[in-house]
């Protein structure tokens, strides 16, 4: 009785050191490729909104819809070295609608109002189309819907706006809802520091 | 007045009459040859569209016109090119400050404009290569507003130099003093007869005393006012590439309408349609 | 019992097989036209003058390292601190309170993410696709509970994990279940983690994390979610009443691994045969079905110390159990 027991033992600890060690050599692999965090990104280069080549299709707005907290992370960013800095912006107002009196569009294409329209450089006080304007979207208003992206997206505008992920909004969930309901599989998993890089000028479809 | 599309001359391949990856500008001739500049190469189409003959350029070409005396000017990123009627090299000006990237070039008496896109400007050179003085950088922008890339202009039977400025949905009227004269055009989404989006027209081209031919993006099409901006007639749309942007447009002596399709990479003549 | 499994690991692997052929079997999509788009077209500052600086594009971070290390530091104090209370403290009253602690920090502030259940993919994703990595936090989050249950059972079930907690506060009147239907729907645990390793290890495109997807309760964490989200969860709350911890027994994909571990732990709940009553108080007590013919089974127990309470004889030197 009691050998059976000891050589229970035994075996016992034979056994949980060889599973100590596939743990140990496991975790050691695991950890000697780790590279740091990653973080769930929008590929402008893949997004309908925003990718060349996509052309009469509808906005997506599967970003701002399909995350399963009820208000999702994604953005638009707007990427000012890229800005055309327009009189009249494609992405900030809907330019098939009405003339008014000043020239402008009548109406904006931003649903919740998120972007602020405001001259830079050497202001011309007499002549408003002398000037250039930078277009900057609050992140607060902002619900990543991708109207103004699509507005922005060449060849109508420069492709300077872009939908991104914010990393202090976002749950950085294992699965993303919207990851596996994008069409274009345009979201993806990125290293902390690539995803942070805003590229805007979506890059060509080849 | 209405156009029909008579021809397509070149488009996408390896074919010598086609074009690999881009296809940047189109002029023409006292000939009626069409001139065309794309990847790093000029072809020269006879009127009935086939390719006469083509050179290789040092660097791609941006820009092409052919001067009275048959000379070829190449405008590329940095300098321009002379070849005389066979290809060969006469001359090349590269000036650090004032050229950039060449996207139009056109002539006026004994001068070359050349427009430069980095910098904004045209231009203005005595034909030995000499600068007289920029045209169009006088002004609180310092410059034309063209966040395409392109800046594109040219010069009328009196002399006038009508430049695209798409920042300000018009074409400009200049001296070759750099007096600003007037201008056509406005902004409308809607209206035909307006320009829509963030900056167009891309391209212009002017031909006698009364006729501007422009091209647009961002449902491109190309249109044709008189001097003083009432529009005649929208000679094409829906037969562009919807992504198209820059169109170089072209007027032979015929009347005939050239556009050249930056995506598909051919070029698209019209003509005017007889019939009413 | 080994006649089951293998008719079940042999679907399992038929399936593995169909899925792994239809994945091949999926192309990319064909070339598309090149668009060229020329450089530098946006104005410069110096264009744009009068002191024009452009404006940087915010790049919010996430949440800081140090703070995840926290967050695998507090996993292990937690599980620590169960093993105590359940071997040494033998306190019902005490498990109940780190089960509440435990449920509020991992549960509802950290919102049930990083998980030891959903790590199981990333981990065998990792393992399984060389240009996937994950991060040293989640490489710990996944073999610390298992290290513990190597030694002293299923102390990460005991109180540590909010899956569990949520459960494990609502238990009402938990009816025993019948012990072959326990040991078959068992089994679904290692279905579950045949199917969630499987989905995981595919190509981005198709992959799927299903164990994050069919989390009953991570509606109630973030305490909000789409409507059919938070039915599931709450039924499984409602069935949780009378059925103790469904999802932990049946379902638990990582309870599968931690319970093969257990079997190796020498340390856990012991009912000595010399000092026990035979009163059978403890296994009535139990709403797990852990104590069988008057022994612990100890891959079955989930540390909440009720056995203990129960016991007649208990006293904090030791008793019978």
């Amino acid at each position: 009785m009691s050998e059976e027991i000891t050589r229970r033992d035994a075996l016992g600890k034979v056994v949980r050191g060889t599973v100590l060690l596939g743990f140990a050599g496991g975790a050691g692999y695991l950890v000697k490729k780790a590279n740091g965090q990653i973080v769930w990104q929008v590929d402008a280069a893949k997004c309908v909104n925003s990718r060349l080549g996509e052309v009469g299709a509808q906005v997506c707005t599967l970003c701002t819809s399909e995350c399963v907290v009820s208000q999702s992370a994604v953005r638009a960013v707007n990427n000012f070295s890229k800005c055309g800095r327009c009189y009249i912006c494609p992405a900030y107002y809907n330019i098939k609608s009405a003339v008014d009196e000043k020239g402008l569009p009548s109406e904006k294409l931003c649903p919740r109002d998120a972007i602020e329209r405001k001259p830079i450089g050497l202001i011309d006080p007499e002549d408003p189309a002398n000037n250039f304007y930078e277009y900057i979207i609050d992140e607060e208003k902002c619900d990543g819907c991708g109207i103004c992206v699509k507005g922005c997206k060449e060849p109508l505008g420069l492709g300077s706006i872009v939908l991104k992920v914010r990393y202090n909004l976002c749950v950085d969930c294992n699965r993303c809802a919207i990851a596996s309901a994008c069409p274009k599989d345009a979201i993806a998993q990125e290293q902390v520091k690539e995803a942070l890089e805003i590229e805007g000028a979506a890059k060509p479809v080849t | 007045m209405k156009y029909k599309q008579v021809q397509v001359i070149s488009g996408k391949g390896d074919a010598s009459d086609r074009f690999v990856q881009t296809l940047r500008s189109i002029a023409v001739d006292g000939r009626n040859r069409l001139y065309a500049v794309g990847d790093s190469e000029l072809k020269i189409f006879d009127p009935d569209g086939r390719v006469q003959r083509r050179w290789p350029t040092s660097k791609p070409g941006y820009a092409v016109a052919v001067a009275a005396d048959g000379s070829v000017y190449v405008g590329q990123a940095g300098q321009v090119e002379i070849f005389d009627g066979e290809g060969r090299l006469a001359d090349r000006w590269s000036d650090a400050e004032r050229l950039g990237r060449v996207t139009a070039i056109g002539f006026l008496g004994s001068s070359v404009l050349i427009g430069d896109a980095n910098d904004r400007a045209i231009r203005r050179y005595e034909t030995g290569g000499k600068f007289l003085n920029n045209i169009g950088k006088n002004n609180r922008m310092q410059g034309f507003l063209i966040p395409n890339g392109v800046l594109d202009f040219s010069v009328d039977a009196d002399g006038i130099i009508h430049a695209a400025n798409p920042g300000k949905h018009r074409v400009e009227r200049y001296t070759p003093e750099d007096h600003l004269l007037g201008h056509i055009g406005r902004f409308d989404g809607l209206d035909p007869s307006g320009f829509s989006g963030c900056c167009n027209p891309t391209n212009v081209t002017v031909v006698g005393r009364n006729r501007i031919y422009v091209t647009e993006k961002a449902e491109p099409r190309a249109k044709v006012y008189d001097f003083q901006g009432k529009l005649l007639s929208v000679i094409a749309t829906v037969v562009f590439d919807p992504n198209c942007k820059n169109m170089d447009i072209a007027v032979d002596t015929r009347g005939r309408v050239y556009v050249a399709d930056t995506v598909r990479l051919e070029i698209l003549a019209f003509e005017e349609d007889a019939q009413p | 019992m080994k006649s089951i499994k293998l008719t079940w690991r042999s679907v399992v692997v038929l399936l593995a097989l169909v899925l792994l052929g239809l994945t091949l079997a999926s192309k990319a999509p064909g070339q598309a036209m090149h668009y060229e788009r020329p450089v530098e077209t946006a104005p410069q500052p110096e264009a744009i003058g009068g002191g024009y600086v452009t404006p940087e594009v915010q790049k919010p971070q996430p949440r800081q390292y140090w703070l995840q290390v926290l967050d695998v530091v507090l996993l292990a104090a937690a599980m620590g601190i169960s093993v105590w209370l359940v071997l040494s403290q033998r306190s019902r009253k005490w498990v109940l309170a780190l089960t509440v602690a435990c449920l509020a920090y991992f549960g509802f502030y950290r919102e049930g993410c990083i998980c030891p259940i959903g790590s199981i993919q990333n981990v065998a994703l990792a393992l399984a696709d060389p240009g996937y990595s994950i991060p040293i936090v989640v490489t710990a989050i996944f073999f610390l509970p298992l290290l513990v249950a190597l030694f002293f059972g299923r102390a990460f079930c005991g109180g540590v994990c909010p899956l569990g907690a949520i459960q494990e506060l609502v238990v009402l009147k938990p009816v025993q279940v019948p012990r072959r239907l326990d040991n078959a729907l068992g089994l679904l645990k290692y279905v579950y983690l045949a199917l969630a390793i499987l989905l995981a290890v595919k190509p981005a495109i198709s992959r799927d994390f299903v164990i994050c997807r069919f989390d009953p309760f991570v509606g109630f964490f973030r305490r909000e979610g789409f409507a059919h989200m938070m039915l599931f969860g709450g039924g499984f709350l409602v069935l949780g009443m009378f059925v103790g911890r469904p999802y932990c027994r049946y379902l638990c994909p990582y309870g599968g691994l931690l319970s093969w571990c257990t079997r190796l732990a020498k340390r856990g709940v012991t009912i000595t045969p010399s000092t026990e009553l035979d009163c059978g108080l403890c296994a009535e007590a139990c709403p797990y079905g852990a104590i069988e013919k008057m022994r612990a089974v100890r891959k079955e127990c989930f540390y909440c110390a009720r056995c203990y309470a129960a016991c007649p004889r208990e006293t904090k030197s030791g008793a019978a159990i």
